[in-house]
């Protein structure tokens, strides 16, 4: 069984125990991350490293909201590989980020279910 | 209290929002930084602020710059949201005008505490600008009365005609002195006296149009400058407030007590290039003359030429009166 990529007793506290808010949260991301992640690997492709980072930086404050630390470690390395401009290891560095996500997404749709409003 | 919020990232926005709201807060949410600067901008904008360090159109740091170049608003106390933590960031931050940074992802106990801290300092600001106001009115303004004190409405004066010159305007300068002021103090009592000065001052007030000016001169005598008067009414307006002021008797801790006002009135536009030292002579010498005449009347400075006997008077003579 995989990990938990979030952390949801952080991501509560956060939410002051707003488990509406809570689910508001995870909807939106649902909606917004698949793009932002489309986004970011049409970056890392073009060896973009000026859009790498931005839309890394993006990513990783999604990931830091939703209490999904594992996930928002590796999207923090693709923005400095992008500011830094080491388009060489974009790829291998986004297929990390990119495992790291489909399964968190798939938690995601799991625990929709399982947050009451 | 009033908060803006600006974040490019939903989720951000979206917790900060809600955070706020369960705090207390009305919040504006806006998704970049032209937006919120606009509206920090505005004159009763938000005067708490939460701006993400990076956005579209301006960052977080850009909208703090654009706010501090306002000088003559309200304080906004700013906090930038970031992922940031370096110390040149940091700097790099308040150097643009920031109060404070939160480092994201941000605990909700931790920024209610930083924005409690904001609205102290603006509470602060708030305290010392009313106090800067008192001070202000008590300078420009007569303790008993509230009206203009003599040296503001005298500078009133100076301005008005100033302008009016330069326009082709009248102004009338009206210099009332309230008939046998000294018995009314001796018979009803200091105090009736001061409320009798309060209520001269409030018809007066009520008898001219906002944009007119009027000041305690001295003890018993106020002056009262109709702006942009049209000379030919100008006889038929200070008659008009002479009445106001004669109409009824002023309600008194000590009884009712009658009261009546001399006035003397003087038209710039016939008068030409004198100072206001100068007017103020002619029209105060108008005013002996009202009271001469028996009290309670208007009496109009004529024309320098025709008041030569007028000016002979003693300046003794002239400030003299009862």
């Amino acid at each position: 069984m995989a990990k938990n990529l979030i952390d949801f007793d952080e991501l509560l506290e956060r939410t002051e125990n707003d488990k509406e808010l809570m689910r508001d949260l995870l909807t939106i991301f649902r909606e917004e991350f698949p793009q932002r992640l489309q986004a970011l690997r049409e970056a890392v492709e073009s060896l973009n490293a000026t859009n790498v980072a931005m839309e890394a930086h993006a990513l990783k404050g999604m990931l830091s909201n939703l209490a999904a630390v594992e996930a928002a470690a590796a999207v923090a390395e693709l923005e400095r590989l992008g500011r830094t401009n080491e388009t060489s290891r974009f790829l291998e560095s986004f297929s990390h980020f990119d495992v790291i996500a489909k399964e968190l997404l798939r938690q995601v749709e799991a625990s929709m279910a399982g947050v009451s409003g | 209290m009033r908060i803006l919020i600006a974040d490019d990232e939903l989720m951000s926005r979206r917790l900060l929002e809600k955070t706020m709201q369960r705090a207390g807060y009305e919040v504006t949410a806006v998704a970049n930084g032209q937006l919120a600067a606009a509206e920090l901008c505005k004159p009763e904008g938000p005067r708490l602020a939460l701006l993400d360090w990076i956005m579209p159109e301006l960052d977080g740091p850009g909208v703090c710059r654009e706010v501090r170049k306002r000088k003559d608003h309200s304080y906004v106390y700013m906090i930038l949201l970031t992922s940031k933590e370096k110390k040149e960031d940091v700097v790099a931050g308040l150097e643009s005008g920031a109060d404070d940074y939160l480092t994201k992802p941000f605990d909700p106990e931790e920024l209610k505490a930083r924005l409690r801290t904001g609205a102290r300092i603006l509470d602060l600001e708030d305290r010392l600008i009313e106090a800067r106001e008192e001070m202000r009115f008590q300078a420009t303004h007569d303790a008993l009365t509230s009206l203009w004190n003599r040296g503001v409405v005298m500078e009133l004066l100076g301005r008005e005609l100033t302008r009016a010159r330069r326009e082709n305007k009248c102004t009338a300068i009206l210099l009332g002195d309230l008939d046998h002021f000294k018995n009314i103090n001796d018979t009803y009592g200091h105090l009736a006296g001061d409320e009798v000065l309060k209520e001269t001052a409030r018809r007066l007030v009520s008898s001219v149009r906002s944009y007119d000016f009027v000041g305690r001169f001295g003890g018993e005598e106020f002056l009262v400058t109709l702006n942009n008067c049209d000379p030919a009414f100008g006889f038929a307006r200070a008659e008009k407030i002479r009445k106001t002021i004669a109409e009824r008797p002023v309600e008194t801790s000590a009884g009712s007590v009658s009261v009546s006002m001399s006035f003397g009135l003087l038209l710039s536009q016939e008068w030409g290039y004198m100072s206001v030292v100068e007017l103020l002579h002619e029209v105060d010498t108008a005013l002996y003359a009202a009271k001469a005449a028996g009290r309670n009347c208007v009496k109009l400075a004529a024309a320098r030429a025709q008041v030569d006997g007028a000016r002979e008077l003693t300046p003794e003579t002239v400030w003299r009166r009862q």
